[in-house]
Formats: C-alpha cells, sequence, structure tokens
C-alpha cells in the first residue's frame, strides 16, 4: 500500500501554506517553487485546485528510470527519496513519473520529490482545511 | 540581509525605457514598515503636487511588506500607490491573491514607474531580471485573457500578472488593476493610471523566496499563531463559515443595506443576495489567498436562469450592496455576471455598481431616457439591462461615457438636477453601509485619505452591528482616531482586513521578521506618522475641511423604514464630530496637520515641503 501522503483535494482550498511550510523546513527560505508539494489553482475552469506530490506508489518508475541510482529506499520511513548528492538533474525521473510527482528544483541542479519530512510531514499539520493526510 | 524584505526597489521610466535596480531606502523602510506607510514616503518624495494624475508625471508604484510571501498568515497582499486620478487624493489600494509574494519570490520589495510608454507595453520580471515588453496583442483584452496570453508569451505557466482591462485603457476612473483574475486594487482609478501609461500589466515569476532571521523559529511561530490567532479566533468565526456575504443580513436587520440608489436601508430581496443565497445556490468552493487559513473567498457559478455559466470570487459583501440592493437586483447570479464583467473589463465592482445604481436612479426620474441608455429600459432591478452596464462603461458607450469618470464627474455631466442626488466624499462613491443608520460612517467616509472608504475607519461595527447608539454623534471621532492608527499599521505590514490582528501581535511578526524591537507603543507611533503623512500629501494637494463633505441627501432625505424610518444625518452633527476628529488629531481647523503635529509624528523632514505651513 502506498505510504506517500493522501489528499481531499475537494477540500483544498488554495492557500499554499503547506508550500511555504514545505520550503521553509527543506531550503531555509520561503521559497513555494522548492516546495516538495505543488498546489496549482485553475480558474476560471475547471475552478479547482490541482495537488501534485509523491504517491510513494508501488511501481516507483522514477528509482528505476535514475542512471545514477539517486533515489534510494529509507528503511526506516519505508519511502523511496532523493539523494541530492548522488543526482545529477537529468530529468529522468520527471520524465517517468505518471502522477507529476517529482519535479527539477528551480535552480534545475537536483530533483525534488516529498521525503514526508522525516516522518512528521509538515504540511500535514499546518493545512488548515484538514486536506492533507499522512 | 534576512530581514523580510528583499531589499530592492525596482524604478522603470517608460518614457526613456530605462530600468534600474536600487536599494530600498532602509530607513524610511524602518520608520514606514512597507506598504502605505513606505509608498506613501516614497510618492511624497518623488511626486509634485498639482499633477494631473493622468498624465506622465503621474508615479505609479506597486508595494509589498517585509511580511508578504512568508508563512505569517493573511499577508499575501500588495498595493498600488499613486495620485488618483478619481478624487485627486493620495491612493492607496490593495490585492491579496498570488500577486504580492511572487513579485518578492522575483527579487523586488516595490516598483516606481514613471513617464508614459510610447505604444502599449508590459512590465516583465523574472527572478530580479525586468524587462519592458511589446503589449501590442494584450491591448484591448481582457483581464483574463491577458494573464493567459502573458503566461503563452513568456512560457511560465505560474507568472502573476497585475493589469488593466479595457476600462483603464479608455481611462475610466473607476477602473481598477486586477491579478489573480478575480483580486482586484478596485478603488481610486488605478487603472486608469496604469492605461494613461500606455502600461497594460506588470507580470512576475520568481523563485527567490524570502528570508527571515530564524527561520526555524518563524516556522514555529508562523503555525502557533495560524492556529490559536487566526483559525481558532473567534472574531473571524464569520469569515470561515460565510466570508463578507454574511453582513448583509446585518445591514438588513439594522436598516443600513443600500437600496435603490440610497432611497431605503431595507431591500425587500436581501433573501435572494444574502450568504444563505450563495450557499444554497451557487457556491462552488472556498477559496483562499497566499497563505491564509480563513479562506474566506467562495468560487461562485450561476447554476441556471439567463446568466448560467457565469463565475466569480465571491461576490463579496460591496458588491453585493451595491450592485445588488443598491440596484434593486433580486438575483445573486445576476450579481455574479455583473462581477464577473467588471472583474475582466477591470471594474471596480463598488464603483461600477454605485453608478449603475444612480443610472438607475435618473432613468426613473426621467432625467436619463433610452437615448441616453442605447435603448435599455434601465429601471431598478431589471436584471438583463443591469448586466449589460459594466462593458457599456468600459467601452465608454451612450451613458457609459459619462459613467466611466464615476458618479461626481457624471453628474456633472447630466447636470438636470443630478449634481445633488450623488452618494460620494472626494469623488469616491460610498460604500454599503448608509450613515444614516450608522452616523460615524458619515465621518469615516469624509476623512479618508482616498475617499469615500469603509477600510480606514470603521465605526459601524461598533454601534449598528454592536451594542452603540448609532445615531450619537459623541465618540464616533475618538473610534475614526483609533481605526485610522490601527489600519495605517495593518496596511502598511501589508495585514489583510479579515485578520482582527492585535498590535501585539502585529509587533511579535515584526520582531520576528526583521529580528528589530517592536511593542504597541512602536507600532502606534508608525500609525500616526503614516495617517499624517497620508493627510498631508492630500493638504499639499489643496485639500481642505470643504472637502471632507456630507452629501446632501444624507442630510436632508430620511430613510423611510425599519430601525432607520425617519433618521437622517443632521448636519451639525456631522460638523461636530468632525471638528471633535481635527482635534484630535492635533490638525488646524481646515484639517491640516500643524508643523508640531509633523514634529511629534517624526515626520519633521516633510514641514519644508508643504505650502501651507508657510
Amino acid at each position: 500500500m502506498s505510504k506517500g501522503l493522501k489528499a481531499e483535494k475537494e477540500k483544498c482550498t488554495g492557500c499554499q501554506l503547506c508550500m511555504l511550510v514545505c520550503s521553509g523546513t527543506h531550503v531555509s527560505k520561503f521559497n513555494p517553487s522548492e516546495s516538495r508539494i505543488n498546489v496549482e489553482d485553475k480558474f476560471p475552469e475547471p475552478g479547482e485546485f490541482k495537488l501534485n506530490y509523491c504517491l510513494q506508489c508501488d511501481e516507483h518508475p522514477c528509482v528505476e528510470s535514475c542512471p545514477v541510482e539517486a533515489i534510494v529506499f529509507d528503511e526506516g520511513l519505508g519511502i523511496y527519496v532523493v539523494d541530492k548528492e548522488k543526482c545529477t538533474a537529468c530529468g529522468a525521473c520527471v520524465e517517468a513519473c505518471p502522477y507529476e510527482g517529482c519535479w527539477l528544483d528551480p535552480s534545475g541542479t537536483y530533483s525534488i520529490k516529498c521525503d514526508l519530512c522525516g516522518g512528521t510531514p509538515q504540511c500535514v499539520e499546518i493545512c488548515p482545511k484538514g486536506v492533507l493526510k499522512r | 540581509m534576512a530581514d523580510g524584505y528583499t531589499g530592492k526597489v525596482l524604478r522603470v521610466d517608460l518614457t526613456s525605457e530605462k530600468i534600474a535596480t536600487e536599494p530600498i531606502n532602509r530607513e524610511w523602510a524602518k520608520r514606514f514598515i512597507g506598504g502605505k506607510g513606505l509608498g506613501a514616503r516614497y510618492l511624497f518624495e518623488e511626486l509634485k503636487p498639482g499633477v494631473d494624475p493622468l498624465s506622465s508625471d503621474n508615479v505609479l508604484m506597486i508595494w509589498t511588506g517585509p511580511l508578504v510571501g512568508t508563512m505569517v498568515p493573511l499577508t499575501s497582499r500588495y498595493v498600488v500607490i499613486t495620485k488618483s486620478p478619481q478624487t485627486g487624493t493620495f491612493l492607496d489600494s490593495y490585492a491579496g491573491g498570488y500577486f504580492g509574494p511572487e513579485l518578492k519570490y522575483a527579487g523586488f520589495d516595490g516598483v516606481i514607474i514613471k513617464g508614459k510608454a510610447s505604444k502599449p507595453v508590459y512590465l516583465w520580471i523574472k527572478d530580479g531580471k525586468p524587462e519592458i515588453r511589446d503589449a501590442k496583442n494584450l491591448w484591448g483584452k481582457d483581464n483574463f485573457k491577458t494573464e493567459a496570453l502573458i503566461r503563452k508569451e513568456t512560457g511560465e505557466s505560474h507568472a502573476r500578472v497585475a493589469s488593466t482591462g479595457p476600462a483603464g485603457e479608455k481611462l475610466s476612473l473607476i477602473a481598477g488593476v486586477t491579478s489573480d483574475l478575480t483580486r482586484n486594487a478596485g478603488r481610486g482609478g488605478g487603472g486608469a493610471v496604469f492605461g494613461s501609461k500606455n502600461l497594460k500589466a506588470i507580470a512576475c515569476r520568481g523563485t527567490m523566496g524570502v528570508e527571515v532571521p530564524n527561520i526555524d523559529e518563524f516556522v514555529k511561530m508562523s503555525k502557533e499563531m495560524l492556529l490559536k490567532d487566526v483559525v481558532e479566533n473567534p472574531d473571524h468565526a464569520g469569515s470561515i463559515t460565510d466570508g463578507t456575504p454574511i453582513i448583509v443580513d446585518m445591514s438588513q436587520n439594522a436598516a443600513i443595506l443600500p437600496t435603490r440608489d440610497w432611497s431605503s436601508g431595507e431591500f425587500e430581496g436581501s433573501a435572494e443576495i444574502n450568504s444563505d443565497a450563495i450557499k444554497t445556490r451557487v457556491l462552488v468552493r472556498r477559496k483562499a489567498c497566499m497563505g491564509c487559513g480563513l479562506a474566506c473567498g467562495s468560487w461562485s457559478k450561476a447554476r441556471k436562469g439567463m446568466f448560467k455559466g457565469a463565475s466569480t470570487e465571491g461576490p463579496e459583501y460591496e458588491t453585493i450592496g451595491l450592485s445588488g440592493s443598491n440596484c434593486g437586483i433580486k438575483s445573486i447570479e445576476a450579481i455574479i455576471k455583473f462581477a464577473e464583467e467588471c472583474d475582466k473589463l477591470g471594474l471596480d465592482t463598488m464603483s461600477a455598481g454605485s453608478v449603475t445604481a444612480f443610472a438607475m436612479d435618473l432613468y426613473e426620474r426621467k432625467i436619463l431616457t433610452k437615448k441616453d441608455t442605447g435603448g435599455l429600459d434601465l429601471k431598478f432591478g431589471n436584471e438583463e439591462a443591469f448586466a449589460k452596464m459594466p462593458a457599456m462603461i468600459a467601452s465608454r458607450e451612450h451613458i457609459g461615457d459619462a459613467l466611466a469618470d464615476g458618479s461626481k464627474r457624471a453628474a456633472r455631466k447630466i447636470g438636470k438636477g443630478a449634481e445633488k442626488l450623488v452618494i460620494e466624499s472626494k469623488g469616491s462613491e460610498y460604500p454599503a453601509y448608509d450613515p444614516r443608520g450608522s452616523i460615524g460612517m458619515a465621518l469615516a467616509y469624509a476623512t479618508s485619505d482616498r475617499g469615500a472608504d469603509h477600510n480606514r475607519a470603521w465605526p459601524v461595527a461598533q454601534d449598528a452591528y454592536g451594542s452603540g447608539d448609532p445615531w450619537n454623534p459623541d465618540g464616533k471621532a475618538a473610534i475614526c482616531v483609533e481605526d485610522n492608527t490601527r489600519t495605517s499599521v495593518k496596511w502598511s505590514f501589508i495585514f489583510c482586513d479579515f485578520y482582527a490582528v492585535s498590535f501585539k501581535n502585529m509587533a511579535k511578526y515584526y520582531t520576528a521578521v526583521t529580528g528589530a524591537p517592536a511593542d504597541e507603543e512602536s507600532l502606534r507611533s508608525i500609525g500616526k506618522r503614516v495617517w499624517n503623512l497620508t493627510r498631508a500629501f492630500n493638504a499639499r494637494e489643496g485639500f481642505t475641511r470643504k472637502d471632507d463633505n456630507l452629501p446632501e441627501r444624507m442630510e436632508k432625505e430620511p430613510l423611510q423604514s425599519g430601525k432607520t424610518k425617519g433618521k437622517a444625518v443632521p448636519r451639525a452633527d456631522f460638523e461636530k464630530m468632525l471638528s471633535e476628529y481635527y482635534k484630535l488629531w492635533n490638525w488646524d481647523d481646515q484639517g491640516r496637520p500643524t508643523k508640531q503635529t509633523l514634529q511629534e509624528a517624526g515626520l519633521g523632514d516633510i514641514v519644508g515641503k508643504l505650502p501651507y505651513l508657510k
């Protein structure tokens, strides 16, 4: 079973607090474009929010696609995470993921995807509308 | 420096096409924070008095504040600051959404624009790199299409755009600046200033982020405050459950809901346009601005009838009051259509609603006829005609040409007694709280620095909506002074109106983001400084007591029903409040800050620049 975040996207209001806290925690500044979760406002049509993040799917095509084995299994969390040092930002994982769950950071130096904040996802804690669950 | 500011200001001269990046004035940032205060200080310095607001000499600015783009809730705002072409006063007009944070992520605390482009252009900012681009293909396009086209042209699907619509291009004085489709710096005619400069839009995309002194502490504090001071704060309950439409019933009960061009304070169709109507008939989902835990916005869609398919965020209370009940419109779907048209065309829904109500009134009085309306039967409550008005105003066709300049100028043009019917102060149409059932609002409107306004003081909260006496003038000046001081600080951070944030907590945020000490007293000093500064700006432009006006009908035309039956605003009470208000601010009898007052407010440096003090 998937170990990633779960979202009831119908409840999302687009406040992007998840993106703010994610970047604040991961890169020490408030920078939504460096967040590991992405919320896009799609208005006026279809009039909804699109949520992208790593589902930690069972097939993990990102892992198979990586030429340098930079997406490694974290025993403690039981999920796949990006080893920033190994990653060459080739973008193969971004291509391979059918869920738009990972992307390159804005400087194009490595692939970013959800690492569940080491077990306590900050976005889940902060979401004021209870959209996100672990 | 990690203190919330990007530290950079973008300066653009559209005439010479010169662009430069300069450091923010740090001394002013300490004295005025950001947003309203800092923008007012820059405008005071950079704008010569007496300039025609639609000439190339006017200065157009966008400002953010140190908290904008951080995790602190309800601060994702920007302000358009310029000299208003509608009122001739200082103008600060705000919008939420996502544009303000994006400007900071793109590297700038503010943008200062002067001159006039020789042909339509837009300003594009990507990660600290600004560029003036051709807007030939955007000119004439509505705000929705403009955003989509800019995203396509720049290849940046996440670009944020603040643009002027066709109304602003045609120099409508009630044209606002629109961002994120439905978020508007609506009041005062900022969109016309864009248009006058051949500036279609300011668009940005940023991936540089905002830094604060101690990120771990900052995140912890923001999380705590979001929960305790925002989500669980009982003052915010209505914003979470309903948003501003909750006020419709409050105003109806207090009989201060503007109805059929201010002829009544009660509207028999209020149940068709209130929050319940929105929730049961048109609500699609709740929508938030960036970083907000309240999500007061309602994305709504007309599901049936002649306006089926129309959608908007809201409609908000002011839109409902001024374009709904005030136009005799008993359909929330019709108001959605009206708001959608206004957002696309770039019209302030408050003023557009007000001038439509005014035109309906003149039509019913036979001062206007079908010849003026292009054949429309512009009676109160005619939904079809009503929904066509934004397009007529934005295109300046028929009577729309006069209405596009706001009701005060339109009345002068129309004549035949129309002048005596206008409900405005300094040329800005009244917000949707009838002072005949909340006398303090007459003072709030008259003394607002940008013309009639409800976001500089809101005494109605304490009387018509509270337990105070709505008709007793005593104490209303003190309420306005306190509100002016508090909102001047809030709009300098820039906090949202719907955050009932205390001085103590604003000081806590200030210290967390800048690392510098602050307390209630230091922030109050800033609030007083800012309010004196904008008042001095207006005084320098020649505004005096006579401009702090009360519309004749508020005095001479009592309301007819409910709690406000027989009530008006007695002239003597109004003058008494005004004198008391000037006295509390230590201004002269013309309502101008004195030398001593300015010095005490830490504005000694502007004294020499005010001719009335010589």
